[in-house]
């Protein structure tokens, strides 16, 4: 049975949002999906929990151009499909990544039109339903106004990671208050660098949710960071990675239970 | 002094901000803390709890849902976003959260 995952990663800054959606994206390409992975974050990370090395390029800014008001818009004839096709980056096991990317020492026009191109992007998928038979992994910047923003507008899942520091928590509140305010999305709780099980049950308890996953505080992904590298390719069978295996098959259980009652 | 914090999400601006405004305040300085963080965490990092740093967060929102008016000045808006925190730091929330439309 062949799963299609439409997820945002969302949570406060530091917790663990890139190194999930990296593990996860490159999980998905593995057992054989079609896997876009989108990093809308200024400062861009995704790159490197992928295994793709440090790209900071606003890949798509050669999509947009500015029209007779100076206003971004997508170039006539790209669309999702066409922008996916000729402007994402092919990562480690074959997944497709597109960031907003960074501003140049040529100025900000490429990153806003790229800024500008993505959000068009998105937008597109979730309205004209193309990349129908694609997973999509977003990672979204820290805090809950990516949410607001609607930068994920295609996202069925929204998982929010937290960390147990009651500043992680209370953004981790925000983060899903404001992501099910859009009708049909889930949002699910994911505790990042547990340290024991007295973790998960602050996490729950602040956050009055089921916690979906519980990842370890693993020495092998700081050491990843440290290096730039994603720990799938690093410690492939440290624990953070197991953990984000077992993730993704509570995500499955959840679509296949969606789709037996639907 | 007037100093802006700023890094990658997670590094620890706000608790380098709440800890520096805490440090000038007890030397004798007269310290406004401006959360300006669209994720508004100053509070708990100066320590005047979860609640009060929501409470804050919810004063703000009301502004743009029209329930409070907007204030003609700095005074104004240190007095109505604002609250005490421990030494005398006195914290004010500038930012919302859940504005709808990108950029």
């Amino acid at each position: 049975m062949v799963r299609h995952m439409r997820i945002a990663v969302a949570g406060k800054g530091g917790a663990g949002k890139s190194v999930i959606a990296g593990v996860l994206a490159r999980l998905l390409a593995r057992r054989g999906e079609r896997v876009l992975a989108i990093d809308s974050d200024p400062i861009p990370g995704l790159a490197l929990s992928l295994g793709l090395g440090p790209v900071d390029t606003p890949l798509l800014a050669a999509a947009a151009e500015q029209d007779e008001d100076g206003r971004w818009q997508l170039k006539k004839g790209i669309g999702a499909a066409r922008a996916v096709q000729r402007f994402a980056l092919t990562a480690p096991d074959g997944v497709r990544f597109l960031q907003f990317g960074k501003a140049t020492a040529e100025g900000l026009a490429g990153a806003m039109g790229s800024l500008t191109a993505l959000y068009r992007v998105v937008h597109r998928i979730a309205r004209d339903r193309v990349l129908d038979g694609w997973s999509i992994v977003a990672d979204l910047p820290a805090g809950p106004r990516h949410a607001a923003f609607d930068w994920a507008p295609y996202a069925s899942t929204y998982l929010v990671v937290t960390e147990p520091t009651l500043k992680s928590i209370l953004s981790a509140r925000r983060i899903a208050r404001i992501a099910t305010s859009r009708p049909g999305v889930a949002a699910l709780v994911v505790a990042n660098k547990v340290r024991s099980p007295r973790d998960v049950s602050l996490i729950a308890s602040r956050l009055q949710r089921d916690v979906v996953a519980a990842i370890p505080a693993d020495d092998d992904v700081r050491a990843a960071d440290r290096a730039g590298l994603s720990v799938l390719d690093a410690a492939p069978t440290c624990a953070a990675v197991q953990a984000i295996a077992e993730l993704l098959e509570e995500l499955d259980e959840r679509v296949d239970r969606r789709s037996r009652a639907s | 002094m007037k100093i802006a914090v700023a890094g990658k999400g997670g590094s620890g601006k706000t608790t380098v901000a709440g800890t520096v405004a805490r440090a000038l305040a007890q030397a004798g300085h007269e310290v406004i803390a401006l959360d300006c963080d669209t994720n508004p965490m100053l509070g708990m990092s100066l320590g005047v709890g979860a609640e009060e740093t929501d409470r804050l967060v919810a004063a703000r929102q009301a502004l743009e849902a029209g329930e409070l008016d907007h204030q003609p000045n700095a005074a104004g808006i240190v007095a109505t976003f604002g609250t005490e925190a421990p030494d005398g730091v006195r914290l004010v929330v500038v930012t919302r959260i859940d504005a709808a439309d990108p950029g």
